[in-house]
């Protein structure tokens, strides 16, 4: 394991280094790579570059910068200020911030404010894609089969029984207990209601007239609403016949039972990992990279969002871009890779990948 | 000769030092700027909060966003055209919301705050005295996040929630007030884990007020053959009023600010709902769920939000020195 | 109420009584056995592990003014209080040896101390009306035994009339009892006392707080009612325990240096005329002349 962890490591400071200008040298050449642990000698100054923006990508954040200050270049600091999606755009709109991060991405007319108040165009990435999972409070109903029509319907309060005709029809053979559902949603303004609100949204028509999606929604009468992953975790747990949408890197985390979803292909999927990368296989991403993640088939598991990092192509200082292309870059590498699966998220494929790295070089080149 | 010479010797000595005569006037102005300063830094984010919030207000009307019953957020930058904002702004089932978990925090905890108050003050044993004085107000200085966490994972699934099963079997879940189903979070589960936050300060308060009683008037009616209960209820309580009812002003106000803990337990929903065991939000608890994903023109909504919150707690605070005052007067409290 | 065979009675410093001196006897002139509303023997107070009073044996007389004099500090207060169990509202405070009421000791366990304040009413030093009417001051007590309508209303009014306030104040029952001078508030205090009709009046100091003229009208008024009560007083005021006592009780303070505490104890008592003309103790004629205290 510690081998890997430094073989590992070598790919990404050979990536790091490849990729770079020789400006961003300092970034991983003077590591010593036997003794990861043992600190750095300075050679510079520190550089501190700061972020904020969604909270649905935090925790991998914080493990990468954790790793990548700790053993890849102790000389920097980068400090991310989980706000939430909203104050991540707005932040990175007034530029109290280096980069900004969000679970949507900025529209035409937010990327002309920016160029309007930085001066120069603003560069968006996608990062890393998270699914979204419905859960359930009883290990029993783990794998049940749904559409989005029957969970568009759950949160309606139209289906309001697990032995319902609609959820029998979907899972025939499975003896469905006589419990009333009770649908647990997020209270709080987040990215993924938009991702899971965005997709029911897309599939069933009844949802885009009554509910839409966003960040908020104004969920039927009867539901629960739940403060944060946590408090939807709580909802779910706590109430007879809890059913609730959470983060993959949640559910998986907590160990919940959770629903197969049936995709535009119609193949029920139980949300794994490879279920999601199977799903961003075949997207298509456009150069302004621009896009929501919906109509998922073949082997995909269907509700899945994106994370996008912001930057600016100017007014950063040389040291500064430098890091920045430096840390993203090794994001996107090996070992980024492997922090992300290890904490529920699904990485970028190779191709999107490859755009993403050059498109970095963006940063700060129209200084 | 020596005379005059005196007279120039006393005038010195009570002319005393330039220093000395300009301290106090320079201590005094120094005390009004301050005070100055954060009368304008009040006014200034009223001012400022009410001016960003002005669209909104605009587009619904004043009463409309007060009192209108939907509050639909949406996707838009517009923050200063009304005829331009998309989503509708009407923050009633908040204000309701928050004065429903307010109201069921104040009914729980006003005949505790009492009753642990008396026994501090008139029953307890001074060893226990000095010790549940300080715990409660230790507990008054606990972060109210540990309150809604505590309150999350363990106090309403272990022990309100069969409670609450319970009030909604018996005839009063046939009333529309606790009509269920009953669910972990709640109006009244929320209502219930703030009544113990606001419990601290209400008794500390109120413990204050029962120990400047004067133990002479106490003793008077001891002397008369009263009991202790006699004592409490015709002279401590009688002669407290004021202050009760100023502890109490001060855990509502507590109550109606609580931000996070409500935010944990009262459900998020954009909905009112009719009973107790239904989800809803209150206003601070909806602004802080809902700012940081909100898009420009929540925002300014949000905004509204802030400054209907502020005009609230500002006509409670009047409520509540006229009430304090016309108690007093009543009750011919010296204190008033 | 005024009884001119008791103004005949009052006793005066001028009197001469020397027969009542005889030998050394602390405490001299036997009370008739039936005339005995209290007796106390071997009384001892504590708060706490501090002895405030100690080893304190002597009677009270019915219908009698008795005065408890000593310099600040005897436990003169502190045994008055013991006398009613007042002291029981103390943490701490505890009483050793016996204080038999009309031959119950009111500290055995099956005496309530709410049916002993009923009998034995307290006035204190500084006057304590409730922040109420003057009229509900009055009917307090009453009220707590369930007297209402037009009883409540002439018990009030006659303790308003026992205390010598009634003129004063039957034209403004419903103002507050705060509203009244520092002397009617006493009186009212006292009217408030006598309302639920005690036996035995207690006062603690009771003009302390008056001015002179105030003092005298509650002098008057305890010669007035002592017909009706017994009534024992605390006082630092030794000429107010001659003008109007029939008994004086002398303590003084013994300090014990090793533990910088100090304790009350009783030295002399007996007739006023007696202790004031012919003090039997060196320590009380130190004290009666001016020389301590």
């Amino acid at each position: 394991m510690f081998t890997n962890f430094k073989s590992g490591r070598y790919v990404a400071v050979a990536a790091a280094a490849a990729l770079l200008l020789a400006a961003c040298g300092t970034g991983g050449g003077e590591n010593d790579p036997g003794n990861p642990n043992a600190p750095q000698p300075a050679t510079g100054e520190t550089i501190t570059l700061d972020g904020a923006g969604a909270t649905f990508p935090t925790p991998l954040w914080q493990a990468l910068i954790d790793d990548y200050t700790r053993n890849v270049n102790p000389n920097v600091r980068i400090n991310y200020q989980s706000i939430g999606s909203g104050g991540g755009i707005t932040q990175f709109k007034e530029q109290t911030v280096q980069f900004g991060s969000s679970e949507r991405f900025l529209s035409d007319e937010d990327l002309a404010d920016v160029e309007a108040a930085r001066g120069c165009p603003a560069v968006q990435l996608p990062a890393v894609y998270g699914s979204v999972v419905i859960a359930f409070s009883d290990d029993q109903f783990d794998g049940l089969v749904l559409t989005a029509d029957v969970i568009a319907r759950v949160f309606d309060r139209d289906i309001v029984n697990f032995n319902d005709p609609a959820i029998a029809a979907l899972n025939p053979g499975v003896d469905l207990p006589d419990v009333e559902i009770a649908p647990v949603h997020r209270s709080d303004g987040s990215g993924t209601t938009n991702v899971f609100t965005l997709y029911l949204e897309d599939e069933v028509p009844m949802w885009a007239d009554k509910y839409g999606s966003g960040t908020e929604v104004n969920w039927a009468a009867g539901t629960i609403g739940g403060q944060g992953n946590e408090g939807v975790a709580a909802g779910i747990i706590q109430n007879p016949g809890g059913f609730g949408y959470v983060n993959q890197s949640y559910a998986i985390e907590l160990g919940l039972p959770q629903a197969q979803v049936v995709n535009a292909d119609g193949n029920a999927i139980y949300p794994t990992l490879e279920a999601t990368s199977a799903g961003l296989d075949g997207l298509e991403i456009p150069e302004s990279y621009q896009f929501s993640i919906l109509g998922i088939g073949g082997e995909g598991y269907p509700i899945t969002g994106a994370v996008w990092n912001f930057f600016y192509e100017c007014g950063y200082t040389d040291a500064e871009a430098a890091e920045l292309k430096a840390f993203w870059a090794w994001a996107l590498g090996a070992e980024g890779d492997a922090h992300a699966t290890e904490l529920g998220y699904a990485p970028l494929g190779q191709a999107v990948k490859d755009r993403v790295l050059a498109d970095l070089e963006r940063i700060n080149a129209s200084n | 000769m020596s005379t005059a010479t005196e007279a120039t010797t006393l005038r010195s000595q009570l002319r005393g030092t330039k220093k000395g005569r300009y301290a106090d006037p320079l201590f005094k102005s120094l005390m009004t700027t301050a005070g100055v300063f954060v009368l304008f830094l009040l006014g200034v984010m009223i001012v400022r909060t009410t001016v960003d919030a002005w669209p909104v207000f605009q587009k619904e009307g004043f009463f409309g966003f007060l009192f209108g019953m939907q509050w639909t957020a949406q996707a838009s930058n517009e923050t200063t055209n009304p005829d331009l904002m998309l989503g509708t702004y009407g923050a009633w089932p908040f204000i309701y919301g928050t004065f429903v978990t307010a109201f069921i925090a104040l009914v729980i905890a006003l005949p505790l705050a009492i009753a642990t108050a008396l026994y501090i003050t008139q029953a307890a044993p001074r060893r226990i005295r000095n010790s549940l004085s300080y715990w409660v107000e230790t507990l008054a200085a606990v972060p109210s996040i540990v309150y809604g966490l505590w309150g999350l994972l363990f106090f309403v699934p272990v022990v309100l929630m069969p409670l609450f099963a319970w009030l909604e079997s018996t005839f009063l879940g046939d009333t529309f007030l606790f009509e269920g189903p009953v669910r972990n979070v709640s109006y009244l589960a929320a209502g219930t884990v703030l009544a113990i936050m606001i419990l601290p300060i209400m008794t500390a308060i109120i413990r204050e007020v029962f120990s400047a009683a004067p133990q002479d008037e106490l003793n008077a009616a001891y002397g008369m053959g009263a009991t202790r209960w006699e004592v409490i209820r015709q002279v401590l309580l009688p002669r407290s009023t004021s202050g009760i009812v100023g502890g109490t002003m001060l855990g509502m106000g507590r109550a109606i600010g609580e931000t996070i803990a409500v935010a944990m337990l009262v459900g998020g929903s954009q909905r009112m709902g009719y009973s107790l065991f239904f989800g809803g939000d209150s206003m601070a608890a909806h602004i802080v769920s809902t700012f940081a994903d909100a898009y420009p023109e929540t925002i300014i909504g949000l905004m509204a939000i802030g400054v209907a919150l502020f005009l609230f707690t500002f006509f409670i605070n009047i409520l509540a020195r006229a009430l304090v005052w016309r108690v007093g007067r009543l009750g011919g409290d010296s204190a008033v | 109420m005024s009884n001119p065979a008791n103004t005949t009675e009052r006793p005066s410093v001028t009197m001469s009584t020397r027969e009542l001196a005889s030998g050394t006897a602390e405490v001299s002139e036997e009370i008739a056995p039936s005339n005995v509303v209290f007796s106390l023997d071997d009384v001892s107070v504590y708060y706490n592990k501090f002895r405030a009073v100690r080893n304190v044996s002597f009677e009270i007389a019915k219908h009698e003014i008795t005065a408890l004099i000593g310099p600040s500090g005897c436990g003169k207060s502190t045994l008055l209080r013991s006398l009613n169990r007042m002291n029981d509202l103390i943490p701490g405070a505890r009483v050793e040896g016996t204080v038999l009421y009309h031959g119950e000791n009111i500290y055995d366990e099956e005496i309530d101390p709410v049916e002993v304040r009923r009998r034995i009413g307290m006035v204190f030093q500084k006057p304590n009306p409730f922040p109420k009417s003057i009229y509900d001051n009055v009917a307090f007590g009453p009220k707590l035994d369930g007297v209402k309508g037009s009883e409540l209303e002439g018990m009030v009014e006659e303790a308003l009339k026992g205390a010598a306030l009634w003129d004063e104040v039957k034209n403004k029952l419903k103002e507050s009892g705060h509203s009244l001078s520092g002397g009617q508030q006493q009186r009212l205090c006292i009217a408030r006392a006598i309302a639920v009709q005690p036996e035995v009046v207690l006062m603690d100091e009771p003009c302390s707080a008056l001015d002179p003229i105030a003092t005298t009208r509650i002098e008057d008024l305890m010669q007035q009612i002592k017909n009706d009560y017994t009534i024992v007083i605390v006082t630092h005021n030794m000429q107010q325990a001659a003008r109007i006592s029939d008994r004086t009780a002398f303590f003084v303070t013994e300090v014990n240096n090793e533990s910088d505490t100090r304790t009350g104890t009783l030295v002399e008592y007996g007739k006023t005329s007696q202790i004031f003309v012919d003090p039997h103790d060196k320590r009380t004629e130190d004290y009666i002349s001016g020389r301590f205290g």
